[in-house]
C-alpha cells in the first residue's frame, strides 16, 4: 500500500510541476469540446429546428395559395417570402434567386390551382350525390383536362434529406386543402338535402386516430434529444481522455531513459504495485477530465447558445463508465510507453492511433450513419464502447445494470494491453 | 564470509552474435572494495545486471553473502544490495527530498525515521541546503551525490556503483570517494566499476579485470601492480591484461 500511495503522490507532484502538461490535459479538451459542439451544431439540428426562408410565387391568388402560405408561416420551420425589395416575386426572379443560392427553396403555385381542386371536389360530391339519389343539386365542374402542379425549385446544393422533408411538408398541405374542400362540399350538399331541419348541425371530424410520441427508456421524466451537445460533449470527452496516452507513454519512456525505472525495479517488492499506483493516478486524472468536460456541457455551452447537456439519472453508472474508459486509456498509454523507445515515436503513434480509433469509433460522426461494414469495425474501438455506454446513460436513462457489457469490454481491453506490455518488458529484460 | 561469489556465468542476449559472458568467475570477501574493471563491451554491465537480479544468466551461479541467487530469493538479495546506476536515476522535476522520500517509501521506509535518514545523508553529502531544490537545477556533482544517497537509504550490506564519479568535478569526486571509504569502514562491501583507473587504484582493495566476458585476472590492487615489473600502476596492469587494441 505504501508503494502505491507513494507512487500516486510522486505522479501528483510531477503533474503539478508540469504546468504545460497540466494545461494540455485540462484546458485543451475544454477548447476542443466547445469548438466541436459549436461547429457540429447546425448539422445536428433537425430541419424542423432550423428556419428557412421560402420564396412563394402565388399565381393562383386563391384558397390553395393562401392555405399554403398560412400553413408554412404557422410552422417554426419556414418563413414565407413573397416579395423581394418591395416588389412581388415573379417565377423567373424566384428561380434566379434560388439558382444563385440566395434562397434554398421556391414554391410556384400555378394559376387556377384552387379552381382545379374545387372542381375535383365538386366532381366527387356530384358522383356521390348521384349514387345516393340526390341528382337535383349538381355542383359546377370545370372541363379542364390538363393537370396542374405546384412547382418547387431547390438550391442545387440542397441535401437530399432536406428536399425530402420539403416534399413531404408540401404534400401534406395539398392533401389537407383537398380534403378540407371535399369535406366542405359534402357538408354543403348534405345541408341542402336537410334544408328543413334547422337544428341539424353537422360536425365531420376526419382524424379519428392521431400520433403520440412516447419515450422508451425506464424513466419517462426526461425528454432528451440527440443534439450537438449531447453527442459532442461525451464523444470528445472520451477522445480527450484517451489522449492521456501521450503523457503516460512519455512519462514511461522518460523513466526508462533517465534510469528511474531501473531504480524502481532494483528495489525489492513488486513493480506491479508501482504500476498500479501510476494507473490509479492517471485513471483519476481521466475521471476528473470527464467531469470537467460534463461541466462544460452543462454550464459553458448554454452560454454560447447551445443546448444544455443532460446527464441522465444514474450518476453511479456514468462514474463507473468514466473509470472504465480511464482504465482502457491508461493501459493503452502504458503499452505505447512500453513498445516505443523514444517520446517522438510514442507521440506520433499515440496521437494518430487515437484519432483513427475515434474516427472509426463514432466520435466524429455517430456510428449509426456509417456504412454497415464501418459500423462493424467501429464497434471494435474502445472509444465506441465508452460512447455507447454514456449514450445509454444520458439518452436512454439506463442504470448500472445496463452498462456492464461495455464496461466489461473496456476492462478486458485494459487487461489484455497490460499483459502484452508485461510480456514485452519481460522480453526486453531477457 | 564471502560477500560475493560468481561462478561460471554465461549470458547471450537474444539476437546477439557473441555471448556477453563466457564463464565469468570471481569472488571477494565481505568488507572489501572491489574494482570491477574492463574495457568497453567486456561484460561489466551485464554482470552488474545479473548481480542485481535484473537479468537472468543462461548458466552459472551467483551467491551474495549466504544467499544463492535464484528466482525464489531474488527479492531477498535485492534487500542486501544497493545499486548506484551510471545514469542519474532520479526524477528531475522532484526535489532531492521528494526523490529520496519516494525511493525510501518503495523500500518500505516512512515517517520520521526516513526523514532523519534523508537529513543525515544530505548533510553527509553537502546537500542539506539544496534538498528542496528540484534535481534538474543541480550540478552534475550534486546529482551524482543524490544518486548515491538513493541507493543506500535501506542500509545495504553490498553497494554496487557503476561509474559513480563520471562527469563530476574534483571536489565532488573527492567527497564521493571519501564517503565510500568511510562507508566501507562500517562493514559494507563495495563493488565499483570505473574507467578512471587512478581512482580505482586509490580506493579499491581488490580488482577483477574482465575482458570478452571472462575474468582475466583477480587480486589485491597493490599485489597485481607488484606482480609485473613493467607495471607501475593499475592502468599498466589493465593494459597488460587487456592489450592496446581498440574495442567496439
Amino acid at each position: 500500500m505504501l508503494r502505491l500511495l507513494a507512487t500516486i503522490r510522486k505522479e501528483w507532484l510531477l503533474l503539478l510541476r508540469d504546468r504545460t502538461g497540466l494545461t494540455l490535459l485540462f484546458a485543451m479538451p475544454v477548447v476542443l469540446i466547445t469548438v466541436m459542439a459549436l461547429i457540429e451544431d447546425a448539422p445536428f439540428r433537425d430541419y424542423q429546428e432550423l428556419k428557412f426562408d421560402i420564396l412563394t410565387v402565388d399565381n393562383d391568388g386563391g384558397r390553395l395559395g393562401k392555405y399554403i402560405k398560412e400553413g408554412l408561416g404557422q410552422t417554426s420551420q419556414f418563413k414565407v417570402i413573397d416579395s423581394v425589395q418591395g416588389a412581388p416575386v415573379t417565377e423567373q426572379k424566384a428561380r434566379a434567386l434560388v439558382n444563385e443560392g440566395n434562397y434554398q427553396i421556391c414554391i410556384i403555385i400555378p394559376k387556377g390551382a384552387t379552381g382545379a381542386i374545387v372542381s375535383n371536389a365538386n366532381k366527387i360530391v356530384n358522383d356521390i350525390s348521384s349514387r345516393m339519389g340526390m341528382p337535383e343539386h349538381v355542383l359546377p365542374v370545370s372541363n379542364r383536362k390538363d393537370s396542374l402542379h405546384v412547382t418547387v425549385y431547390f438550391d442545387p446544393a440542397a441535401k437530399k434529406a432536406f428536399k425530402s422533408a420539403i416534399h413531404q411538408a408540401l404534400d401534406n398541405f395539398l392533401t389537407q386543402v383537398e380534403t378540407d374542400m371535399l369535406l366542405e362540399r359534402i357538408k354543403q350538399q348534405l345541408k341542402r338535402k336537410d334544408a328543413g331541419d334547422e337544428n341539424d348541425s353537422m360536425n365531420i371530424q376526419l382524424k379519428a386516430v392521431g400520433l403520440k410520441e412516447q419515450l422508451t427508456g425506464p424513466s419517462q421524466e426526461l425528454d432528451v434529444i440527440s443534439n450537438s451537445v449531447q453527442h459532442n460533449v461525451p464523444a470528445w470527452s472520451i477522445f480527450a481522455m484517451f489522449f492521456i496516452v501521450i503523457p503516460i507513454a512519455g512519462n514511461m519512456i522518460r523513466e526508462r531513459e533517465d534510469g528511474s525505472m531501473l531504480r524502481m525495479k532494483l528495489i525489492p517488492g513488486s513493480y506491479l504495485a508501482i504500476l498500479a499506483g501510476k494507473m490509479l493516478f492517471f485513471v483519476g486524472v481521466c475521471v476528473v477530465q470527464f467531469y470537467l468536460m460534463m461541466q462544460v456541457g452543462i454550464y459553458l455551452l448554454p452560454l454560447l447558445g447551445l443546448p444544455q447537456l443532460t446527464l441522465g439519472q444514474s450518476f453511479l453508472a456514468a462514474f463507473i463508465v468514466a473509470i472504465g474508459i480511464g482504465l482502457a486509456a491508461t493501459s493503452y498509454g502504458i503499452l505505447v510507453g512500453t513498445v516505443f523507445k523514444t517520446p517522438n515515436q510514442a507521440l506520433n503513434f499515440g496521437a494518430i492511433s487515437i484519432v483513427i480509433l475515434s474516427a472509426i469509433g463514432g466520435i466524429w460522426i455517430p456510428l449509426e450513419i456509417m456504412p454497415p461494414h464501418m459500423q462493424l469495425i467501429g464497434h471494435l474501438s474502445p472509444l465506441s464502447w465508452g460512447l455507447d455506454a454514456i449514450n445509454d446513460i444520458y439518452l436512454r436513462n439506463v442504470g448500472v445494470s445496463h452498462i456492464w457489457g461495455d464496461v466489461g469490454k473496456l476492462v478486458v481491453f485494459a487487461t489484455v494491453l497490460l499483459c502484452i506490455a508485461a510480456g514485452i518488458e519481460k522480453r526486453r529484460l531477457s | 564470509m564471502t560477500s560475493m561469489l560468481v561462478q561460471d556465468l554465461h549470458k547471450t542476449y537474444k539476437g546477439a552474435l557473441e555471448p556477453s559472458l563466457k564463464g565469468l568467475s570471481f569472488s571477494f570477501p565481505e568488507g572489501s572494495i572491489v574494482g570491477l574493471l574492463g574495457p568497453n563491451g567486456a561484460g561489466k554491465t551485464t554482470t552488474i545486471s545479473i548481480l542485481c537480479g535484473l537479468v537472468k544468466a543462461d548458466a552459472g551461479q551467483v551467491q551474495i553473502f549466504d544467499q544463492q541467487q535464484h528466482t525464489a530469493n531474488r527479492e531477498a538479495i535485492k534487500k542486501l544490495i544497493g545499486v548506484v546506476p551510471q545514469q542519474i536515476a532520479l526524477f528531475p522535476h522532484l526535489t532531492a527530498i521528494e526523490n529520496l522520500e519516494y525511493f525510501g517509501n518503495l523500500y518500505g521506509l516512512k515517517g520520521k525515521p526516513l526523514r532523519s535518514l534523508i537529513d543525515r545523508y544530505l548533510q553527509a553529502f553537502g546537500l542539506e541546503k539544496a534538498g528542496h531544490k528540484q534535481v534538474h537545477h543541480y550540478s552534475g556533482g550534486m546529482k551524482r551525490r543524490t544518486n548515491i544517497i538513493a541507493a543506500i537509504l535501506h542500509q545495504p550490506r553490498l553497494l554496487i556503483l557503476d561509474e559513480p564519479t563520471a562527469g563530476v568535478d574534483v571536489q565532488s569526486r573527492t567527497m564521493i570517494l571519501q564517503f565510500l571509504r568511510e562507508y566501507n569502514q562500517q562493514g559494507v562491501s563495495i563493488v565499483y566499476t570505473s574507467h578512471l583507473l587512478d581512482e580505482a587504484q586509490t580506493i579499491c582493495s581488490e580488482v577483477v579485470i574482465i575482458d570478452e566476458g571472462k575474468a582475466v585476472v583477480q587480486g589485491g590492487t597493490q599485489e597485481l601492480i607488484a606482480r609485473h615489473d613493467d607495471c607501475r600502476n593499475l592502468e599498466d596492469v589493465f593494459l597488460h591484461y587487456t592489450g592496446h587494441a581498440l574495442r567496439d
